[in-house]
């Protein structure tokens, strides 16, 4: 079965033989997108975390049949322009919040979704969206930082 | 050292005066395509004509920093200007024997051979330079990737002059730098990694694509031991996009073209396991295997001062108590994975390891061919923790490469990685100490047992593993009659080093019962801390490392003071809750000294939060302190999940959990603020990526005590055991 999608604004064509393969696998496996992370693939680390018509979603539970027609934007599309400079990535490389750096794509990616639902969120808002994220390295302060400077939080 | 000289360091502030990088990453493939470097003097410091200077870095990066605080010695000794600075990291082979990442010695093993080098490279870059001027070198300095003659201002950069340089002899003893000519070393200074990582461009393990690779999935024993009695290989090729069924000696792999299909693949095989000798085994059998192993004397005595028998039979008052650890995953998000192609006696691995010179020896051994047709390429590591001193998951992508007869990529699921971790083997110790009529601590015995760490071989029936004693033999304080004795057991299943090793269980033993200590005789916990290692003698001998007391007690004494300790905890977060401060502190090696103070408060159904960690260390000379202070909240945090969050438990042999749904780890919301204070010292530094983890578990149970009258002797904590019962 082939499947349209539109990822990081480019038009994507996929085969899958398994409706079910889950988008995370489409997009590393086959698209070269390997800066979304596989971390439990059952939902509850947050390093798969993509936009879905500009929504946080979790790659590793959204089979690519779900995902057709829709827009998918991965940590490379982020900035638009691929240099890696949207305002999130911006303010972690401020801290320097990265560790390993493996789960980090997931919380910016989260991150940058928070704030385009909402410009001003508050700190139960980032409470909320970050605490489903897994850092096993726990940079979770200097995430704290960059995510005060980016809501104008104190 | 006076209080004058006492220069502090507050570091929690620090982002805003970090050096801007954007440090050119180079890979390995890169480099040696591009570089023919003019000048290469040695193996970890290379000059191109173009002026670029290559750092080469022999030790795995895993969240530690160390691609950049190893660059920052070389680049500052050398006098490179570090926007010149590219990295490329080390494969073991000839000059590379020892590639190992671990015990946290790679700022520390580092610091005087990288500048040796890089002291090298300067001298003879500066001779360079001094005979195309005629001048004298003792005139001439190197700094910001020039040579520049003092007299008349002139200058080379050394892109001009590394043809020059590589004709010259290389110095035998090059002169360091003195302290105040580094420049670089002390400064905040960003990870080098760090744009890579926010685009999405870095490349871990898990990222490596060769051409023509396959992935595979393998079904592993969930006991390990056992094996497969019937699997249904040809469901599993009917799978589309499934290339092969393999057996190897780690289980069966299914070959794929993608990751998801190798799963599916794998579950269709529908394996019956013959579960082996570990079939029905339990964490009560393993936990009754060590309380076995304290019926008779221990079978090492690992510290003995003075008589301790005969002063806890003569003390006016005696104090016991048992206190216990737990299993623990690593749980890395990277799950275990490694890229290997096999063909024409030859090997080449890419594998997230924290010891490619076990990797290119072990599948060397497996494919029957010499090491030195075996090439590893250390990636990226998402997390390493101790886990990846194994190369299980590299050989294992080598055998199953060779049987596809393809480059083959081996992915772990999560739950894979659960079940083969090589777990931290939960302890127990036992400590009693004896007071003499005034309340004075005068006899102290500790005695510890555990599983033996079997990543790292058999258990060996006439001796003790070495670091199993870690945290009990270097007790630092001065008790006249103090004796350590250590026991471990034949561990059964797979247990290997874990962030600091034994130190957390040992620690939070001692901790834990000096604070029972203080609060039986009625003292302040910080100040039975100081009186007990002001006394005796400044330095203790506790083989194979000295303890400084005194400069322990500096650093309890600061953590205190930054901490407020004494004042009290007010405001809302404290609000309708029982609240406390509690100390510990520990010496890492003989070396790092390193206190924490937290501050932490109890609701009524015993549920625990930490507010704040106040944190003093002293560990030389800080090279980066951005890199520091993120090592103190990394191991703060990895501190609070060992005390607070998830354990792995077995039943009938195999580790229950699967994946952090049943292995909770620290999470964003419950991340304290973290506060660092370092003392200002001019000794070379000391390691700082485990050092944190062990005072953690113990600042946070005293507090606890100090918050209620609870005293915890189990990890991980439990509400229910804190609850408030009217």
């Amino acid at each position: 079965m082939r499947y349209l999608l539109t990822v990081n604004a480019r038009p994507r064509s996929v085969e899958a033989a398994d409706p079910d393969t889950p988008l995370l696998w489409i997009l590393r496996d086959r698209l070269g997108l390997t800066g979304t992370k596989y971390g439990c693939g059952v939902g509850v680390c947050g390093a798969c975390t993509v936009h879905l018509d500009g929504e946080a979603a979790r790659s590793c539970q959204v089979p690519v049949s779900a995902a057709a027609g829709k827009r998918v934007t991965t940590i490379e599309g982020l900035s638009g322009n691929g240099n890696g400079d949207h305002p999130c990535q911006r303010a972690w490389l401020e801290e320097d919040v990265a560790q390993c750096g493996y789960c980090q794509p997931g919380m910016i990616m989260e991150m940058a979704a928070l704030l385009a639902r909402r410009s001003k969120p508050s700190q139960s808002d980032v409470d909320d969206a970050l605490s489903d994220h897994v850092c096993r390295c726990g940079t979770y302060a200097r995430i704290r930082r960059a995510a005060r400077r980016l809501t104008g939080g104190a | 050292m006076s209080t004058t000289r006492r220069q502090l360091l507050k570091l929690s502030a620090a982002g805003g005066a970090a050096l801007a990088l954007r440090v050119p990453i180079l890979s390995a493939a890169t480099a040696d395509a591009t570089a023919s470097p003019a000048f290469a003097p040695n193996g970890w410091v290379r000059v191109g004509r173009d002026g670029r200077v290559t750092v080469v870095v022999g030790r795995s990066e895993m969240g530690q920093g160390v691609r950049t605080s190893l660059a920052m010695i070389v680049a500052d000794e050398l006098g490179a200007a570090w926007s010149a600075v590219a990295i490329e990291q080390a494969s073991p082979g000839p000059g590379y024997d020892n590639l190992n990442t671990g015990g946290s010695g790679s700022v520390e093993e580092g610091w005087l051979p990288l500048r040796r080098a890089a002291a090298g490279a300067r001298e003879m870059l500066i001779a360079a330079a001094a005979a195309r001027w005629k001048a004298d070198p003792s005139g001439c300095r190197a700094g910001e990737g020039s040579v520049v003659h003092a007299e008349t201002g002139r200058r080379l950069s050394f892109g001009t002059l590394a043809a020059a340089a590589a004709a010259l002899p290389v110095p035998k003893e090059p002169r360091l730098r003195e302290r105040d000519e580094l420049e670089l070393i002390g400064t905040p200074v960003r990870r080098v990694d760090g744009p890579a990582i926010v685009s999405g461009a870095a490349r871990y393990g898990l990222d490596v694509r060769i051409p023509g690779m396959r992935f595979a999935a393998v079904a592993h024993c969930p006991t390990p031991g056992g094996k497969a009695l019937r699997f249904d290989a040809a469901k599993a090729r009917a799978v589309p996009g499934v290339r092969g069924v393999h057996e190897v000696s780690t289980g069966i792999a299914v070959v794929a073209d993608d990751t998801w299909t190798a799963i599916s693949g794998r579950d269709a095989l529908s394996v019956e396991w013959d579960r082996g000798p570990l079939a029905g085994l339990t964490t009560a059998e393993l936990w009754s295997r060590i309380d076995r192993s304290f019926d008779g004397p221990m079978r090492r005595v690992t510290r003995s001062d003075g008589d301790v028998g005969a002063a806890l039979a003569g003390a006016a008052r005696r104090i016991q108590a048992t206190y216990r650890d737990s299993f623990q995953a690593h749980a890395s998000v990277e799950p275990q994975n490694s890229v290997a192609s096999v063909a024409d006696g030859r090997c080449e691995i890419w594998s997230p390891t924290q010891n490619p010179g076990r990797v290119q020896k072990e599948t060397a051994k497996l494919l029957g061919i010499p090491e030195s047709k075996v090439t590893v390429h250390v990636t990226l590591l998402g997390g390493g923790f101790g886990r990846r001193l194994a190369a299980d998951y590299a050989t294992e992508a080598a055998e199953v490469a060779r049987a596809a007869r393809a480059p083959v990529q081996v992915v772990w699921t999560r739950a894979d990685d659960f079940a083969g971790d090589w777990v931290h083997p939960g302890g127990r110790a036992d400590l009693e100490a004896g007071l003499d009529a005034s309340g004075r601590v005068v006899a102290w015995r500790h005695r510890a047992s555990t599983l033996h760490l079997s990543m790292f071989g058999p258990f060996d029936p006439k001796d003790v593993d070495e670091d199993s004693p870690w945290g009990g033999v270097d007790t630092p304080y001065a008790v006249p009659n103090l004796s350590v004795e250590n026991n471990d057991v034949e561990s059964p299943v797979r247990t290997g080093a874990w962030r600091s090793v034994f130190y957390p269980a040992n620690v939070f033993a001692r901790e834990s019962f000096l604070d029972e200590i203080a609060a039986a005789t009625g003292r302040d916990p910080v100040a039975l801390r100081r009186e007990l290692l002001s006394a005796g003698e400044p330095v203790a001998d506790a083989k194979p490392w000295k303890l400084e007391r005194r400069r322990l007690e500096r650093v309890v004494a600061l953590a205190a003071e930054k901490s407020g300790w004494g004042a009290p905890l007010a405001g809302a977060p404290y609000a309708g809750r029982r609240a406390g401060r509690g100390i510990a502190c520990n010496i890492y090696h003989g070396r790092t000294c390193l206190a924490h103070v937290a501050e932490v408060s109890v609701g009524v159904a015993g549920d625990v939060r930490v507010h704040r960690i106040v944190t003093a260390a002293d560990c030389g000379i800080v090279v980066n302190p951005l890199g520091l202070a993120g090592q103190v909240e990394s191991g703060v945090a990895w501190g609070l999940s060992y005390a607070l969050g998830g354990e792995a438990t077995y039943r009938d042999g195999r580790i229950e959990q699967e994946s952090y749904r049943e292995y909770p780890v620290l999470r964003y919301r419950d991340m304290p603020e973290v506060e660092v204070h370092t003392i200002r010292s001019e000794r070379p530094p000391s390691g700082f990526g485990e050092q944190p983890v062990p005072p953690v578990a113990p600042a946070v149970a005293n507090a606890i005590f100090a918050a209620t009258g609870k005293r915890v002797r189990r990890l991980p904590i439990r509400a229910a055991d804190l609850a408030k019962r009217d």
